[in-house]
């Protein structure tokens, strides 16, 4: 693979998140595209209907879990002292980083300290946040994606277009021609076992030889200190107990207060995911190796990264993106990320909460086309398990961008980046038009009698629909006319007032 | 170089914790709403057994209810049916010497070594595995598997065969309720595994493939 350059300043995603609008088009044409993912969305969005037979006990679930996602953030600064204590007396190193770059430093220097080469990987979207496998491989240090979709991914050169099945957007033919263009001695077959077996082999020898194990975390347990993964292949245990280094690095949002949060949230998280009413694994690690254990790695760390989330927590609005927990139900219920598909928003999260979730990392400059892309059906807000309003969060993120300059603090990176001129005079004549009636009157009067000149092309509105056309005569003079043919009525609706 | 990035850490955690605090600093807990509970059904044991072996059927493991003094002959036939004639065990639990006397034609392994230096023998060697468990969940078809000195955690995770077993006494109702009934808070080790069927993925067309990275296959043995 190809060792791609690095801006230390900028994360790669930024570039491509400002493509969102070319993206969209070449996307759209796509129609093989367009049918996995229909196909995969239909499939996700059944078997989660499924896996909640019962409605009360889901709202219940819903009402619980937004209350334990929003107690645990309102004593975030708290809980992250208490984790990392409790951590550190298990034996767990903890680290912090501000940026994307700090966190990719520390763990190439962690895995200097132990001269590793080769790292395996758990699926972890904060390690694609911080594009950890191009700051490894730039360092010759080796690094392999191992849950099978990442694999598909990674062998393709792509990024995971959704955060819980990153190869969505392939079907298993596609799968099995890059299978035969990358894997020497591959048979070519379109049968999805030979093909995970494949992938099997190829994978069970590079656990049994990697130095280092690299994953996310779903939870972070701040009473006991234990983090907590989610998986049904087995390779985050394989990451996490077979090589002699393991570094976990995750979100500061990730934290709970007690192991009692951990059940409905975990429940609600594989049921809105993929309608498991549980995991193959679920995976609490507590410790390193101890003395007289015969396996597990002998260092364990967690690195705990911001990259924007404590601008998002500095809001009271904004926070709640924070109690999002990775299930990807709102990507799988959004009519614009069925058809648009993952790759097209340019971000590592795409979909409705990297809608919301991107603008703190990447800034409002490089995102303030996502707020956008929204027909605010409110399908998202429905099915989120953690309840975040997503859409009155898109028409926030909306005014943040097009804010003009004010005199208070900065709430976001980039905001008012979106603002036009025109656009805001536009929105200054029509609140002037509508505050005093002379005005009013005397351009719709005005607007009426001209609008032959109204011009049949207006931009990016009438790229897809027909230009507005207004009527002969305001309503308001219509009315008026109306009223004086037929005067008893006139009468009649005051007498009745 | 590496007294510069725990400098960085420390600066980062400063920096990270102030912002955070000045937001939330003062808040009064004791005005957090009340989180509410979802009550679910009591059921009888009979009803949790099988709500338990339907949930791990249902997701492709294999369940042999038996009694103790089986567990040899079971494991016998099932390696046999298999063509497998190597098993890997742990020393001190509850099945551990019956082990001893499986057929005579299958080996018999304990795993009296440490995974460092004998990698490739775990990975290419071993067909099979057999452990104990802490407890099982009804509520999703789940067995805790708890490691030990004796029955590392790669026992249950690198041999395509894993033989676990589950005593139907430490059966609960969910897992909200096992956290409680056995105080995890105070005792979690270094590495506690919820396991409810062989290793498995959908990430190609969403199609469900069983042996993806962890063992093809999971029989539980069930001691009523």
């Amino acid at each position: 693979m190809s060792v791609k350059s690095i801006d230390p300043n900028e994360s790669k995603y930024a570039a491509s998140a400002r493509n969102f609008r070319d993206n969209v088009t070449r996307y759209l044409a796509n129609e093989e595209l367009k049918n996995n993912f229909r196909g995969a969305m239909d499939y996700l969005m059944d078997k989660r209907k499924n896996s909640f037979p019962d409605a009360n006990e889901l709202e219940t679930l819903r009402e619980q879990c937004k209350l334990i996602k929003q107690r645990c953030l309102v004593k975030l600064p708290h809980l992250l002292e208490q984790l990392e204590v409790n951590l550190e007396a298990n034996g767990i190193k903890v680290h912090w980083a501000e940026t994307i770059n700090d966190a990719n430093e520390i763990i190439a220097q962690l895995i200097e300290n132990k001269k590793g080469k080769t790292v395996v990987k758990g699926k972890s979207m904060v390690s694609e946040e911080t594009a950890l496998n191009d700051y490894l491989e730039a360092r010759d240090i080796e690094c392999l994606e191992s849950d099978m979709g990442e694999y598909i991914v990674q062998l393709a050169d792509e990024h995971p277009s959704h955060i819980i099945m990153p190869a969505i957007h392939q079907n298993k033919k596609q799968v099995a021609d890059l299978f035969a263009d990358n894997i020497e001695g591959f048979d070519h077959t379109t049968d999805v076992d030979a093909l995970i077996g494949e992938g099997r082999r190829v994978l069970r020898e590079k656990f049994c030889h990697a130095d280092v194990g690299i994953t996310g975390v779903n939870f972070a347990v701040a009473e006991t200190g234990t983090l907590c993964l989610v998986e049904n292949e087995g390779n985050g245990r394989m990451c996490t107990t077979v090589p002699d280094l393991h570094i976990a690095i995750t979100g500061i949002e990730k934290v709970v207060e007690f192991l009692d949060d951990v059940p409905p949230l975990l429940s609600l998280l594989t049921r809105s995911a993929t309608g498991q009413i549980i995991s193959t694994y679920f995976n609490m690690i507590s410790s390193p190796r101890k003395n007289g254990e015969k396996d597990g790695p002998e260092e364990v760390h967690l690195v705990l990264l911001d990259n924007g989330r404590s601008q998002a927590f500095a809001d009271e609005e904004l926070r709640q993106t924070l109690q999002c927990i990775r299930c990807g139900a709102c990507m799988n219920h959004c009519p614009v990320y069925t058809r648009i598909g993952g790759h097209a928003y340019g971000t590592v999260y795409p979909g409705p909460i990297g809608k919301i979730v991107s603008p703190h990392m990447l800034g409002l400059e490089a995102t303030n086309n996502l707020p956008t892309a929204s027909s605010l059906c409110g399908a998202c807000g429905e099915v989120c398990p953690v309840k975040i309003p997503i859409p009155k969060l898109l028409l926030r993120l909306r005014t943040e961008s097009v804010k003009g300059k004010h005199d208070g603090p900065q709430i976001m990176k980039g905001e008012g980046s979106g603002r036009k001129s025109i656009e805001a005079s536009i929105w200054k004549g029509w609140s002037l038009m509508h505050k005093y009636a002379f005005i009013y009157n005397t351009s719709m009067w005005f607007a009426t009698r001209f609008r032959k000149l109204m011009p049949n092309n207006l931009g990016v509105w009438t790229s897809v629909r027909s230009a507005p056309k207004l009527a002969p005569k305001t309503l308001h003079e219509r009315v008026k006319a109306r009223n004086k043919k037929i005067p008893n009525k006139v009468a009649n609706n005051a007498g009745s007032k | 170089m590496t007294s510069s990035f725990k400098q960085q850490s420390s600066n980062a955690r400063t920096n990270i914790l102030a912002k955070l605090k000045q937001e939330v600093e003062g808040s009064d807990y004791s005005k957090l709403p009340e989180e509410p509970s979802y009550s679910y059904p009591e059921l009888a044991q009979e009803e949790l057994l099988a709500q338990f072996i339907g949930h791990l059927e249902a997701n492709h493991a294999q369940v042999i209810p038996l009694k103790e003094e089986d567990i040899a002959k079971i494991v016998s036939e099932q390696l046999k049916q298999r063509g497998i004639s190597k098993l890997l065990y742990g020393k001190n639990a509850l099945h551990s010497e019956q082990m001893l006397t499986l057929d005579d034609d299958i080996a018999v392994e304990a795993y009296d070594f440490t995974l460092k230096g004998n990698k490739e023998h775990l990975f290419n060697n071993i067909p099979a595995g057999i452990t104990s468990s802490k407890a099982a969940i009804a509520a999703t078809g789940s067995i805790v598997i708890w490691p030990t000195i004796e029955e590392p955690r790669s026992l249950s995770l690198v041999p395509p065969l894993h033989f676990v077993i589950v005593e139907a006494k430490n059966l609960y109702t969910n897992f909200a309720s096992l956290i409680n009934a056995q105080e995890w808070q105070n005792k979690l080790p270094t590495n506690a595994v919820l396991i409810s069927g062989p290793s498995k993925t959908a990430d190609i067309q969403q199609t469900l493939a069983y042996g993806a990275h962890g063992p093809k296959e999971l029989i539980v043995l069930l001691l009523k």
